[in-house]
């Protein structure tokens, strides 16, 4: 397919008078105004990342917090609203500003390298999917300072608690900045999954199959198939919630006829296949580094693949198990009891095939290896928790519980957080161009390790004893006090291992001191690594025409005929399309609009209801102009001419 | 010097190791906490603890076996020079004979959990049908415990109990009195928000939904309650104030927990608002007679029938009998209880002389009776059969109650005191300081600074025996 594309010539007359009306900042723009209007995939996936960690550090805060208000019985480091603001915020923060931001930074960054395409799809529309995540991340941190503060409903926001009649702060504006936060949250997602499916379909490399994409790119495209068809559910009843809340109506006001248990359904159909958006690109991580520091090829290449797919779908089929409790009946409970057992099935696949790449491997122990295998162990540890929770009679005991709050922070922390950074310490020097200290990254590990451990650990025994979530105190004589005094001190060393991982990340960006990486220096195996570190801006100057599925690897050590090829390159160069200041426009006129309908409700001197739609009205007419212009402004670009070896 | 300090160093961390390592082995080797999940003490907690063990086996054996295989790949086949890290090991790419057989043995694992969690449900959910007789031998069951199982009605209030007793026609609140011996089916219900009723040791949990009914039942296993100890020990009497004094002896709400038997710990389990971790409550069992004897005296006090009526000088009176009589001394329109000290007579003119007449109660009980009704108490709260109000816990029998607040402190005078001055500092958003028509002028909110007032209402709610 691309063999054709290089053929294109860019419609330089026409770009020329369009640009007039709208000018696209040019190939020489710098500063902040490349970063503003950028829609190179790199540098997305670059400020999603920052974004992400800062939010990291913030949602870290509000984990600490929350464990030294634990530290012994009756304490008063929080209030109890702050403290259920403080467990709201922080899974709000973990889930939706950390976790799925850190891997959209990762499929942004990795995706297009991995299949040898220049960017995705759609690159403006990457961009507005970065400022919708930002918008999102800064309208629910905006909560705390409103009327109410923070909301206080859980990061799950069950129903009827979230209702007006049952506010515990007059006028409690918090959830209505955590709907409308999550709204925007999935607008940035959906606009980003929509474009890595048409990406992966459309854009692969000549002679790159599906079956020899890397298992990361598989993965992103299964998180992408899942984001699309989990997020209408949520936003269906964040809507419904939305329109309770503002306008009266009564989905979930059973008062009023409305059902609780339908936002229950809503949610967990959007909140279990979002379990597997979380770890699913964690294990597409793992599945890359695992091989390369065993020098063998993945065990098991399809069945990973097969197995990632089906644990995705088969996702859609389990979420009532998240509502043993709630009353379903004998037939219901039995069933989604079955189904969440037989997804421990490919589940099990993927660790077998883990241990089977390393099997007869040179295995190196470098940090990247270390997080991987702290995964593996990790979520090992958190999915026969989960296990025992498909059980509904002992989810009868442990629903609600401290041993639900270790079984998931083993898969979120153990699993999604730990794969991540095993990314980050395995592409980063890509990314950079520069290789970190491994002792400071061993270090780091090890901390993060024994923290997580001496954290986590202990709380499945509290919740055997006794000690229910979300709770901001427990009383005397529960016999509780040791154990939380464990986790406190685990949970300040995770925090500082965290803390130091970011400031070496960051400091890797910087420092001209550290050993300049090379395109390859871990011996990797994927496509990315045939590139320059960092890539060039072009990423690939010739199109690379692919004949194996570990093509870095093959290239190095396989036979003449696995080798890959390039196209030859072309007269025109390679087209480069110009910077644009749309994708920011659109996502500040919907910042905008959220703010206005956040803000719409005002009682007047009279105690009348007044609404005002001025500024939603605002935002939406820059909403719109913004696509106008978007729509309107030429193509652009500039053509570069990259010699051979540029890349 | 400096070998001296490295010993000493040495020596410090030695001896904080073995603290730890004896402290952490101390607290684990208790599993029977108030609330532990681990001391299963009914048919049903002890079937889902069973189900749990089970699953801890095989996910232990499991990690043994994973776990192990992935040590020994690790050990195995790191690379243990710089020079074999650079060698290129044989490039192999998966073997199906063995992925299959992995598949299969993981299926059938899961079979192995799948068969009793299926019986599980169907016990969680179904009271065995007493004319099954073959199931309840299985369960070691007699029909005459699911005959004569009782029925409570609970519902969920943020944030505390309501526990209605629709076979007696009696309501209380927060302790939940039931007979040991019997089952006992639980129809939860909630008014606002979801709750959800997890009573660790004899019954797991289930959600409170609004506009649902669930339901959920148990059954204590009396021999374990009992532990071989007489029951008078082991499971002390509510109905005259027994429990309570034991509860009182052995409970010093510190760090140590000393358990009494027949006292069960329960705990909202579902995130209900600012004060969730205050919604507890505690449920209590009793002998079949005890159990008897405490309806009897509920319903005695919640019937009207027996409420102290006028002196009615038709009436004949036993040494004993309680009537009531205009005091003044306490108030304008004050009415007074007295109760007889000899077998008054027909006919006979009032005569409140002490020899034939004495006070049924002190001057505070009275006068604290008095307030309850003026302060508006009454609107929310029911106390035998004075008071209209639903909104708050009944408190009919209040002074045989072990706790305060919904579990969360030991109800005696200090506590009590505490709470009636400033409930929002104890639990915050509670309905008695936040509901509906209780703003800054309402006079609960004038006793943080009296405390003769608050002394009066003592001794009139803890008089409630």
């Amino acid at each position: 397919m691309a063999t054709e594309s290089i053929k294109y010539v860019a419609p330089e007359v026409d770009t020329k008078t369009k640009s007039k009306t709208f000018p696209r900042p040019s190939q020489h723009t710098s500063g902040v105004v490349n970063w503003l209007t950028t829609i190179d995939h790199k540098k997305i996936g670059i400020m999603y990342g920052l974004s992400a960690l800062f939010f990291l550090i913030v949602g870290g805060i509000e984990a600490l917090l929350i464990r030294s208000q634990l530290w012994s019985h009756n304490m008063e480091v929080l209030t109890n609203r702050e403290y259920n603001q403080m467990f709201t915020m922080h899974g709000t923060t973990m889930v939706f500003l950390v976790i799925m931001p850190l891997s959209a930074a990762f499929f942004n960054y990795l995706m297009p390298l991995q299949i040898g395409a220049r960017d995705v799809a759609f690159p403006r529309m990457n961009t507005l999917s970065l400022w919708c995540f930002i918008a999102g991340g800064i309208i629910l941190n905006l909560s705390w300072f409103f009327t109410g503060g923070a909301p206080a409903i859980g990061w799950f926001g069950y129903a009827p608690l979230t209702d007006n009649r049952f506010a515990e702060v007059m006028a409690d504006m918090g959830p209505d900045f955590w709907i409308f936060s999550l709204q925007i949250l999935g607008v940035a997602s959906l606009l980003a999954s929509f474009n890595f499916i048409t990406t992966i379909i459309n854009m692969r490399a000549p002679g790159m199959t599906m079956m020899r994409l890397p298992v990361f790119t598989w993965m992103t495209l299964v998180v992408s198939f899942l984001l699309i068809l989990a997020l209408p559910a949520i936003a269906i009843a964040l809507a419904e919630l939305m329109f309770d809340r503002s306008y009266g109506t009564n989905f979930f006001d059973f008062l009023e006829g409305g059902k609780p248990h339908l936002w229950q359904h809503l949610f967990w159909i959007f909140g279990h296949p979002e379990v597997y958006i979380l770890i699913l690109p964690a294990m597409g991580i793992v599945s890359e580094v695992i091989p390369t520091f065993s020098r063998k090829p993945l065990f098991g290449y399809g069945l990973i693949v097969f197995s990632g797919a089906l644990i995705g779908f088969m996702g859609f089929a389990v979420w009532s198990h998240h509502m043993f409790t709630t009353g379903m009946g004998v037939v219901a409970t039995s069933a989604f009891s079955i189904l969440t057992m037989l997804i421990a099935i490919p589940t099990g696949v993927k660790i077998f095939n883990w241990i089977g790449t390393m099997w007869g491997g040179k295995i190196r122990f470098e940090t990247p290896m270390l997080f991987a295998l702290g995964f593996i162990t990790m979520f090992m540890i958190g999915g026969f928790t989960g296990i025992m929770h498909s059980s509904v009679p002992i989810d009868a005991q442990h629903q609600d519980t401290y041993f639900v709050v270790a079984h998931f922070h083993y898969v979120l922390i153990g699993g999604a957080l730990f794969g991540l950074f095993s990314g980050f310490y395995f592409w980063l020097p890509k990314i950079t161009g520069r290789m970190m200290s491994e002792t400071l990254g061993k270090f780091v590990f090890s901390l993060m390790f024994i923290g997580f451990n001496l954290t986590f650990f202990p709380m499945h025994y509290l919740g055997m004893i006794g000690q229910p979530r979300r709770t901001h105190s427990y009383n005397e004589g529960h016999g509780f006090e040791t154990f939380n005094q464990l986790a406190t001190i685990g949970s300040f060393i995770l925090g500082v291992g965290i803390f130091i991982g970011v400031l070496q990340f960051i400091h890797s960006a910087f420092s001209k001191k550290l050993k300049p990486a090379g395109k390859n220096p871990w011996d990797a195996r994927t496509l990315e690594w045939t590139l320059s570190s960092p890539p060039k801006e072009h990423n690939f100057a010739r199109t690379p025409i692919i004949n194996s599925r570990d093509q870095a690897w093959e290239n190095n050590y396989g036979p003449r005929e696995n080798h890959s090829e390039k196209e030859p390159l072309d007269d025109h160069g390679v087209h480069m399309p110009d910077r644009s200041w749309c994708p920011l426009i659109t996502g500040f006129g919907l910042f905008v609009m959220v703010l206005g309908f956040l803000f719409h409700q005002s009682i007047d001197a009279s105690g009348e209801l007044v609404r005002n739609y001025t500024l939603a009205l605002i935002g939406g007419v820059v909403f719109v102009l913004g696509v106008i212009m978007w729509a309107m402004e030429g193509p652009g670009g500039y053509h570069l001419f990259p010699k051979e070896k540029d890349e | 010097m400096t070998h001296l300090s490295i010993n000493s160093i040495r020596l410090l961390t030695t001896r904080l190791c073995v603290l730890l390592l004896f402290g952490l082995f101390n607290s684990c080797s208790r599993i029977d906490h108030k609330q532990s999940a681990l001391d299963p003490k009914g048919l049903v907690a002890q079937n889902q603890f069973d189900i749990f063990m089970l699953s801890v086996w095989i996910t232990i054996f499991l990690f043994c076996v994973v776990g192990g295989c992935l040590l020994y790949v690790i050990w195995t086949f790191r690379a243990k020079s710089k020079k074999e890290a650079n060698e290129i090991p044989p490039q192999t790419h998966g073997n199906s004979k063995i992925e299959a057989t992995l598949i299969i043995a993981s299926s059938v694992i899961l079979v192995i959990l799948a068969i009793p969690t299926l019986q599980g449900v169907v016990l969680m959910n179904r009271v065995p049908d007493p004319n099954d007789s073959a199931t309840l031998e299985k369960l070691k069951l007699d029909r005459s415990q699911i005959d004569d199982a009782i029925t409570v009605n609970v519902t969920g209030k943020r944030f505390f109990w309501v526990f209605e007793y629709p076979q007696y026609g009696i309501v209380t609140a927060n302790e939940l009195v039931f007979p040991a011996s019997k089952a006992v089916r639980i129809n939860l219900r909630t008014e606002d928000v979801i709750h959800s009723f997890w009573l660790p040791k004899l019954a797991g949990k289930m959600d409170l939904m609004p506009g649902q009914e669930n339901f959920l039942w148990f059954i204590a296993d009396k021999d374990k309650i009992l532990d071989g100890e007489d029951a008078s020990v082991a499971m002390p009497s509510v109905f005259n104030g027994k429990m309570r004094q034991v509860v009182f002896a052995k409970q010093k709400f510190t760090d140590e927990f000393e358990p009494v038997g027949g006292l069960f710990y329960g705990q909202c389990a579902e995130y209900c608002g600012n004060s969730h971790a205050y919604m507890s409550f505690r449920a209590l069992a009793q002998t079949d007679e005890d159990f008897s004897s405490w309806v009897k005296k509920f319903q005695d006090h919640q019937n009207p029938n027996l409420q102290p009526s006028p002196y009615n000088p038709e009436q004949e009176y036993e040494e004993g009998a309680i009537i009531t009589f205009a005091d003044n001394n306490l108030g304008e329109n004050a009415v007074r209880e007295f109760r007889a000290t000899n077998k008054i007579q027909k006919g006979q003119a009032p005569n409140l002389s002490k020899n034939v007449w004495e006070h049924a109660n002190s001057d505070d009980y009275e006068i604290g009776k008095q307030l309850f009704s003026s302060l508006q108490c009454v609107q929310c709260h029911a106390v035998n059969r004075t008071g209209i109000g639903a909104k708050g816990p009944n408190l009919t029998l209040y002074g045989l109650r072990t706790s305060l607040a919904a579990g969360w402190m030991r109800n005696d005078k200090e506590s009590l005191a505490k709470w009636l001055k400033n409930s929002q500092d104890i639990k915050f958003g509670n309905l008695m300081w936040n509901g509906e028509g209780v703003g800054d002028n309402h006079p609960l909110r004038q006793l943080e600074n009296d405390d003769q007032k608050v002394n009066q209402l003592i001794e009139y709610l803890l008089g409630q025996i």
